[in-house]
Parts: C-alpha cells; structure tokens; sequence
C-alpha cells in the first residue's frame, strides 16, 4: 500500500528527451543488474509531447545507444536528410553557400527529420511497456501535474511540490524523491542556480518559432533541409530561417531570433509570416495549409553558460535546465539525451552503492565534461560571442551581402562588403570570425542578461517591403495562436506581474518612443496588451492565449515578470510539432 | 454526534459527445463502438461527494452500471480521490431504461450497505431523462433535494439549495437521503497525485485493484433479472430520425459603405419585399 508521504527513489521533472533517455537507460542498466528502484516522471502538459516544440533535425547518436533496434520499430521520423543547404536570403532571392564551405555543424546529411512531440510521445509508450510487469522497477507517470516548488531540506533537494498555493501540512500536494533530476527550460531550475549560486555568466537565450505546413501534393521536399540567415531579420538580431521537408508533403517553417537583439520590438511570430512572404518560401506554401503552429526559448549560451556543478546534494540537472544546446551545430535534442544517458548510469552506480550524496552525483559533470555534448560545446564556445562582440556583421556586412544576392551576385557582395567599409578592418573582422568559429582561444566570455541588451529607441535602418504573397499563407498573431491549441482551467493565473507601476512607467518610456514595450512585442502568443482604464495605460495580460514559451520574462526590461508552470495539463497542445 | 459516514456517488460512462456514436438497428446506442468519457453532469455530483468527505468526514464509494468498460470512469474517479467502487456489470442489465436502471441500482445500494448521502448528478448526456436519482430514491424510500446547487450539514441535516424556476430554495433535508447535484455546482477539481498514482499502482497490480473496484452482477445484489435490461423497461423505443445538420453559408460583407451593405444584405435573405428595393 501506498504509504502517507508520496516518495520515490527518483524524480523526473518534465517528460522531455534528457527525462526520457534518462530513465530509459536506467530501466535497461538496473534490468541487467537486476536492481530494484522507483521513479516518478512529471510533465505539465496534459499528455507527455504536447508542450514539446522543436526544430527538428537531429543526429540519432543517442537514439542508436538507447534503441539500437529503433529502424525496426514503429519510431516516428519525417525523414532522413538527403540534402542540406545553409542560404543567405536576400529580399527577392535566395543565395545557397556552396556546400564545401559550410561548417561541418551546417552540413546535416544523414540526420533524422523528426516531429519531436511525437518522438516523446513513443518514447513514453515504449518506457511504459519496458517497465509494465516489470518485477523490481515500478515508474509512475504523472501528466498534468508540474512541479511549482522545489523542496528544500537546508542544503538538500528533497522533491517538489506540485500545487501553487502549497499546503505545507497536505502530504498529498508533495513529491519526494532521493534525487530529483530537472530538465525543465528555466521553469524550476533557476531557482536551483540562484540558491547554490551556480552561475557566474547567465544563461542568454532565444526564441524559437514554427509552424507546420500540408502542402500541395505535387510538392514534395522530403529529405530537404535548408537554413537562413539575412531577410527578414534586418535589425541585426543574430537569428535565422529554417525549412524542413518532410514526408507526406509536409513542411515544417521556422525561425530562431535571439533575445539579446537592440531591438525592443522583435515580434517573432510576425518575423515569421515575414519569412513566409519571402518568394522563395511562398512558391512553396502558397496552395498549402497550416496545420500547427508553437514556439519555445532555446539556452543559447553555451559552454560559458554552462553552471559550475552539474548536480546538487538530490539534484541533478539535465539537457534545457542545464544549457547545453549547441547553437553552433543547431544540435539539443542528441545532447539533451546524452545527458539522460550520463546521469543514468551515474545513477545507477548510485543505486548499486546505495550512495546519492553529491560527491557520487558530481561524477556526472566528470561524464559529460568528457562526453561528446561539452568537447562539442567547447569547440564552438565562441560562435555566439563572436556575433554579439563585433555589431558590424550584422548590421553592415550582411546588408550589403544581401542586396547584392538580389541585384548581383553574391561574390561581388562580398566585394562590395570590403568597399563599402574599411577595406582592411573588413578583411580583419572576416578572418577573426573565421578563427573564433573554429575555437581559437581569445579568453572567457562574460553575457549580460538578454534585457540588458535593449536599447528602448533603437530605430532598424530598413523595413521589410514585399507585397507579392499570398494574403492566406500570412496570419496575425491571435490567429496564430488557435493552431497552437491552448487551453486552459478556470482560475489559472501563471504569469506574476511583481508591481504594476514599475510597468506603467515602462509603458510610459516606450509609448514616449513610439513603440511597443518588449513584453507586448515579444510575445509569441497575444498575451501581453496595454489597457486603458481611467485615462492610466496599464499593463494586462490574456493568459488564456500564452504557449509558455517564457520570451516575456527574459525580454521584461525591468524583470517584472516571471512565468511559472501551469497547473491541470493547461496551456498549448503542441502534438506533431 | 455520528459525523458522515459513507457516501454513495452514482455515475455513468457516456459515449463522447464530441464523437460520433453508433446507433443500433433497434434505435438503441451502440456503447461497444462509441468513444466513452465520464457523464459531465455526473462530475459535478463527484465533486459534491469529494467536498462532503473533505468538510464533513467520511469515505466516498462511487458506483456505476455498465458494460465492464466502464471500469474506465471507476478509475477516473479514484484518481480524483474517491475510495472504492462497484461495478454493476451484467448482460442481462443491456437496454435497460430508467424503471430497470433504477431498480438494480437500489438493489445495489442495499447490497453495499449503510450509507448517509447519496450524489447523482442531474441526468445524463445520452438519456437526458433526469429519472434514475428520483426514482432510486423513491424505491429507497429516502427524501431527496434535486438541482441541489449549494449545501451544508448541520445538526447531521442537510441544508440544501435548490435551483428552481426564477430563483432558488433553500431545503432542509434529514439524513440519509439522495441528492441530485446541478450543474451550476462547483465544478469537478483535477485529480489528485495520491489518486493517480493509486489508479497507477492498480493498473499494474490486478489483484489489488479487485479490492479497490469490485465488480458485481445481479446475481451478487439478488436482483430480479426479470425486473432488468430490456424485460424489465416498459419504454418502447418507436423510431428514432438522424438529424442531419444543415450547414449554412456564411458570407462576410465589408469595405463598402454601411448603406449598401445593408441592403446586399437584405437582398441576400431573398425575401421578395427586399429583393423589389
């Protein structure tokens, strides 16, 4: 029987990759040592995979160790790539980099084309038949309920709580666990970081939106990848465009812009339909239909993000709440499960020693230091800060690349480049790129919070001006947000708002300004407004549209905002994106 | 002064609205086809037993009738924290109308024994008759409070209001004695974390859940099979019609003046005062 205080051998806070080869590697380790444990997963979404977005493209590395058997099951993929291009958009062209050129992170011959909610969902499939009978291992699987709390016992993680208003005494609203593994995307984990005081640089981050599209059925792009820099992104924000062919002439369409733009008004799901009226994207979609449409923040930072302990005395930390996306090789998901795939074996000696001090689980920092995900993260440590040190590649350099790609050609753009411009400081900045991009050592690198990059009266020297596109393919952004399927419970309240006069004045700055105040701008989903009562531009908030993609709170230029984890499965249902 | 003790809640797997049911030859629905969910009047009579035992005490045993499916709905209700359930599962019981449903669920009732409160809910999305609670507590031989939005206990009475036509009433009712919950009660809670790792432990361990959902059959209750199912329900089904939806155009003026849209409006009803102007 069950006894009074909900307790487990192991915790998994967010049913997402690391979470999910985390515990799959743990069930075939303690299977063949024939050990004994019990593990809890939660997942805020109202079904595991419905609050997962992702590009996807990924290597199968981890997915090989974990199911080397995977081709012969029923594993969800759109495809594998046959073709990848990494292309520089001009306003009416597109210029694709010869492929010898390109980085080997570019170059994604050979990985999986996947719908990564869908790779979840059979991920949990397949661990619930693992483990179903299963005589010394029991998992519980916990949809709709998120953890709001972290529990600590003075230096030590004991569980969650999982209800907003905690009732400490109600043994019920509590889960405990000997070590509680997280990988949320910042939800919770940032309360970890600020109680051991784990990181010198902060994390920077990213904002990530897609869609998904039926196309025509005489189109078929499967096996395509391609990658975008320059249109529509003309206000220097380091980001991109990316398309995915996928199979039953579907086609996935997104774009990545960083948090740490000047500009105070990216509006990303409309830097999207802006990508979508490029020529090129609308000779593809413009006799399609939208099927899905979902957007998530993307730990951009890297190695110098990296927190200096890996695991706490019962923490532990993994893929998002960790920051080990690689924006260099557009790869998370592998590392992400790669560092399920460490922890568990960590843990599994743990189990077997009976030892879960912190001394045994710092042993996973040592695993992965070593691992493929931190020598990758290393080699390009870099690739970010070399973007945000020097604000010419962007908003010079790439200008003029781009105008060339429509009226020249892109050789003599790059001409043009060094004549427009200092010729040698041109050259320089090519060649520092170029060397910072394959890791040379030029000393540490120290991020500002992405907010603090702001500039409230920042003006973009030039406006998007195409007129040529199908009026159907474009959608605003409240439209947007039916195809992300958000649904919420009665009461919910997941975004605080700390002092609603530190946001009038903030609305007061950007009104003066002629602009929108970043939350307002920035959000992905409606849910940030200005109301007028009484004469007084308040701050106000439809929750019922928000995705929980979190930009609010990182872009809030007065850090008046925090998002925290809905309660009963609400939010947005993101299957099949 | 004895607290509450027991409370009985009754609730009922439906076919899901939001999906498309089959109907049998004899107009009857044909459950074994249809998507199922738990009967959405019936949430609101869940919620009413869980509140009862959290302010008053007690245990809550929910009870449904059906196919052995319907095993599904007993499950969700122990993950909102119900207790224990029964199962009323007999072929015999197939086609039955309100008189037979009524009949064999208060011989179940008396079969599980003492009780102080029973919840229904309103009606059923797939009857919508509202007869069963009554009628049960008719056979009972209990009063009752129907479209009980609100209530307390005092002095071991209930104080019940009830919805009636403009207004409400407040009653006040003896215990034992059944109460159908209205819709415009609070609304059913998520489920809790002990419930749903209970359902998941039963889930893997049948033995246990026999203890938790006992299923039973007529012969169990020593219902009258003649009394039951199809035999026992004096209802004729005489036809039932598909009612096909009419889909209407919907066709959006804009960016003329007021005036003329007005009046492209108007010719469009095709109305002939309109369409002379």
């Amino acid at each position: 029987m069950p006894s009074n205080k909900i307790e487990y051998d192991f915790l998994i806070v967010g049913g997402g990759p690391s979470g999910f080869a985390l515990a799959h590697y743990l069930v075939d380790l303690a299977t063949k040592s024939d050990t004994k444990f019990t593990m809890a997963i939660l997942e805020k979404g109202k079904e595991f995979g419905s609050h997962i977005v992702s590009g996807a493209v990924s290597n199968l590395r981890v997915i090989q160790k974990l199911f080397p058997d995977y081709k012969n099951t029923d594993f969800p993929m759109e495809g594998i790539c046959n073709e990848s291009f990494f292309s520089i958009l001009g306003n009416k062209k597109k210029w694709d980099v010869p492929h010898f050129l390109l980085p080997d992170g570019f170059k994604k011959e050979g990985c999986a084309i996947l719908t990564l909610s869908h790779v979840i969902y059979w991920m949990y499939n397949k661990l619930k038949e693992k483990v179903l009978n299963h005589p010394n291992i029991q998992i519980d699987f916990f949809t709709g309920f998120s953890a709001h709390q972290i529990i600590f016992n003075e230096d030590r993680i004991t569980g969650v709580k999982v209800v907003e208003k905690s009732n400490a005494e109600n043994p019920d609203n509590s889960v405990f666990a000997k070590v509680t593994c997280f990988g949320d995307k910042g939800f919770l984990s940032r309360d970890i970081m600020e109680k051991y005081k784990l990181r010198d640089n902060p994390q920077i981050w990213s904002i990530g939106v897609k869609e998904v599209w039926q196309l025509n059925e005489k189109k078929d792009f499967s096996g395509k990848v391609w990658h975008t820099m320059g249109f529509p992104l003309l206000d220097g924000s380091f980001g991109g465009g990316f398309v995915y062919g996928m199979k039953d002439h579907k086609l996935t369409i997104g774009m990545v812009i960083s948090l740490d733009s000047e500009n105070p008004n990216i509006n990303p799901q409309q830097r999207l339909q802006d990508f979508k009226k490029h020529p090129w994207v609308q000779e593809m979609i413009k006799d399609g239909k939208m099927l899905k449409y979902g957007a998530a923040v993307l730990p951009e930072g890297g190695y110098y993000s990296l927190p200096k302990k890996f695991a706490v005395e019962g923490g532990l930390l993994l893929g998002d709440a960790l920051g080990i996306l690689d924006i260099e090789r557009l790869s998370g998901i592998d590392k992400g499960m790669e560092s399920g795939y460490q922890a568990a074996e960590v843990l599994h000696e743990g189990l077997i020693k009976n030892d879960f001090s912190e001394n045994q689980l710092s042993k996973y920092k040592e695993r992965l230091m070593s691992s493929f995900v931190v020598k990758e993260l290393k080699a390009g440590r870099y690739f970010r800060s070399a973007w945000q040190e020097n604000p010419r590649l962007l908003k010079s350099y790439l200008p003029i690349l781009m105008d060339n790609i429509d009226r020249t050609n892109p050789c003599l753009g790059l001409l043009k480049i060094g004549l427009k411009n200092n010729p040698i400081r041109a050259i320089l900045d090519g060649i520092r790129l170029k060397l910072l991009m394959d890791g040379y050592e030029s000393g540490p690198v120290k991020y500002k919070f992405d907010y603090q990059n702001i500039v409230p009266n920042f003006h973009p020297d030039r406006k998007i001006t195409l007129e040529n596109y199908v009026k159907e393919t474009i959608y605003s952004r409240a439209d947007a947000v039916f195809y992300a399927k958000t649904k919420y419970h009665e009461g919910n309240m997941h975004i605080d708002e700390f002092n609603a006069d530190v946001c009038m004045k903030c609305i007061k700055t950007y009104d003066a300004l002629g602009k929108d105040t970043p939350c307002v701008s920035d959000c992905t989903a409606e849910v940030h407004r200005i109301d007028v009562t009484g004469g007084m531009r308040m701050h106000g908030m439809s929750l019922e549209n928000c995705i929980q993609c979190r930009t609010c709170e990182i872009v809030c230029p007065e850090v008046n905002l925090r998002v925290r984890p809905t309660m009963e499965g609400s939010g947005p249902d993101f299957m099949g994106l | 002064m004895p607290g509450i003790q027991n409370i009985f809640v009754l609730i009922k797997q439906v076919p899901d609205q939001s999906a498309k049911a089959g109907i049998n030859p004899d107009g009857t629905i044909d459950r074994a086809k249809a998507k199922r969910m738990l009967n959405p009047f019936d949430r609101y009579a869940l919620q009413a037993a869980l509140h009862t035992k959290k302010n008053y005490g007690g245990k809550v045993t929910a009870i449904s009738m059906g196919p052995p499916a319907a095993v599904e709905v007993l499950l969700e209700a122990l993950e909102h924290g119900v207790d224990k359930c029964y199962l009323l599962s007999d072929k015999r019981l197939a086609a039955s109308d309100t008189l037979a449903t009524a009949y064999a669920l208060y011989k179940v009732i008396k079969y599980i024994g003492d009780f102080d409160l029973v919840f229904c809910g309103l009606q059923t999305t797939d009857g919508d008759t509202a007869q069963v609670g009554p009628q049960i507590a008719e056979r009972l031989h209990l009063p009752q409070v129907t479209y009980c939005e609100d209530f307390k206990i005092e002095e071991n009475k209930i104080i019940a209001k009830r919805v009636v036509e403009g207004g409400y009433e407040w009653v006040k009712m003896q215990i034992p004695g059944l109460i159908t919950v209205a819709n415009s009660y609070h609304p059913l809670e998520y489920k809790t974390l002990r419930g749903a790792r209970m359902v998941q432990h039963l889930l893997r361990n049948e033995a246990q859940r026999a203890n938790y959902i006992k299923t039973i059959t007529l012969d169990d209750i020593g219902a009258d099979p003649v009394k039951c199912g199809l035999k026992g329900s004096p209802t004729i089904v005489a036809r039932t019609d598909k009612v096909s939806e009419i889909g209407g155009s919907c066709v959006i003026h804009q960016g003329l003046p007021t005036e003329q849209m007005v009046l492209d409006l108007l010719r469009d009803t095709k109305i002939p005062e309109f369409i002379k102007s």
